[in-house]
């Protein structure tokens, strides 16, 4: 499994664990009201399970597992992969700053921008990968 | 395909004909309760994605053990059996919350919550060790004979 998969694997799978937790005390308070306040973390629940665990697991996944090129760099250009973890996780992070302790608007555009770019980047370096080897 | 993957394979496509029924049901005005909404989404994101990235996920990467058994895939097993019992708690009590006093259904939402986070702290606690490097699954496989 090549480094960038493994980091924005196991990046995933923290909040994956930190959104869950989120979401537990979520419903806790639903059962037994304790902390009105508590859902000011719904937007980061949201943000870290969709952004954070589900697409940056399988964008990270995708990286591992699609089809090789045959010649030269086996996964492309590194640097542009490099990009893509950099970016979605910046991205994450302005979104959930700006939900939960600025409340800036405009921090949370440059965040979907920023994991816009990342997804862009993704497709750009994936999309000559999509292929099948077979020759029929 | 190992047992536990074909088992959450087949529970995911159960939840995700069951989010979209509740999908449905929200679009009739009749059937279309608030308590309904969280659950459509649960049942979509947790009970269908989710667990159809864990279930693929445990077949497909690697250091998987070739002999099944609950032993030998026990965090695996015991995520699947929390999420399970966790997000079917969930159904029966979260819309129940609302329309009865019953102090039963608190506690049941409360365990429910309770058992979804576990569920997901067992599915790290088994894939972690799992995300390796070329090299370093070919030490371990390599200390393991």
């Amino acid at each position: 499994m090549p480094t960038v998969s493994r980091w924005m694997i196991r990046i995933s799978l923290i909040y994956f664990v930190l959104s869950a937790a989120i979401g537990m005390c979520l419903l806790l308070n639903k059962a037994y009201p304790f902390y009105p306040e508590i859902w000011k973390f719904l937007p980061i629940h949201i943000e870290l399970m969709i952004f954070g665990w589900l697409i940056q697991f399988t964008l990270g996944t995708a990286y591992w597992i699609l089809p090789r090129f045959l010649k030269n760099k086996a996964r492309g250009n590194l640097g542009m992969a490099i990009t893509i973890p950099i970016l979605l996780n910046g991205g994450i992070w302005l979104v959930v700053l700006s939900s939960s302790i600025f409340n800036i608007n405009s921090l949370a555009k440059i965040g979907r921008i920023l994991e816009l770019l990342s997804v862009v980047v993704f497709i750009t370096l994936h999309w000559k990968r999509i292929v099948s080897y077979n020759v029929s | 395909m190992p047992l536990i993957t074909r088992i959450y394979l087949k529970s995911g496509l159960i939840f995700f004909v069951g989010a979209l029924l509740l999908g449905i049901a929200l679009q009739i005005d009749a059937l279309a309760f608030t308590a309904l909404v969280p659950l459509f989404w649960h049942m979509l994101m947790l009970g269908w994605i989710t667990q159809i990235i864990m279930g693929v996920s445990l077949w497909m990467f690697p250091r998987r053990k070739k002999v099944e058994s609950f032993k030998n895939q026990c965090w695996a097993w015991i995520a699947y059996l929390f999420l399970e019992i966790g997000l079917i708690l969930r159904i029966i009590t979260e819309p129940l919350i609302l329309t009865s006093s019953l102090v039963v259904w608190e506690i049941l939402l409360a365990l429910s919550a309770i058992l979804q986070f576990m569920a997901v702290v067992f599915y790290t606690l088994e894939i972690w060790p799992r995300v390796l490097s070329k090299e370093k699954l070919k030490r371990v496989r390599k200390k393991e004979r």
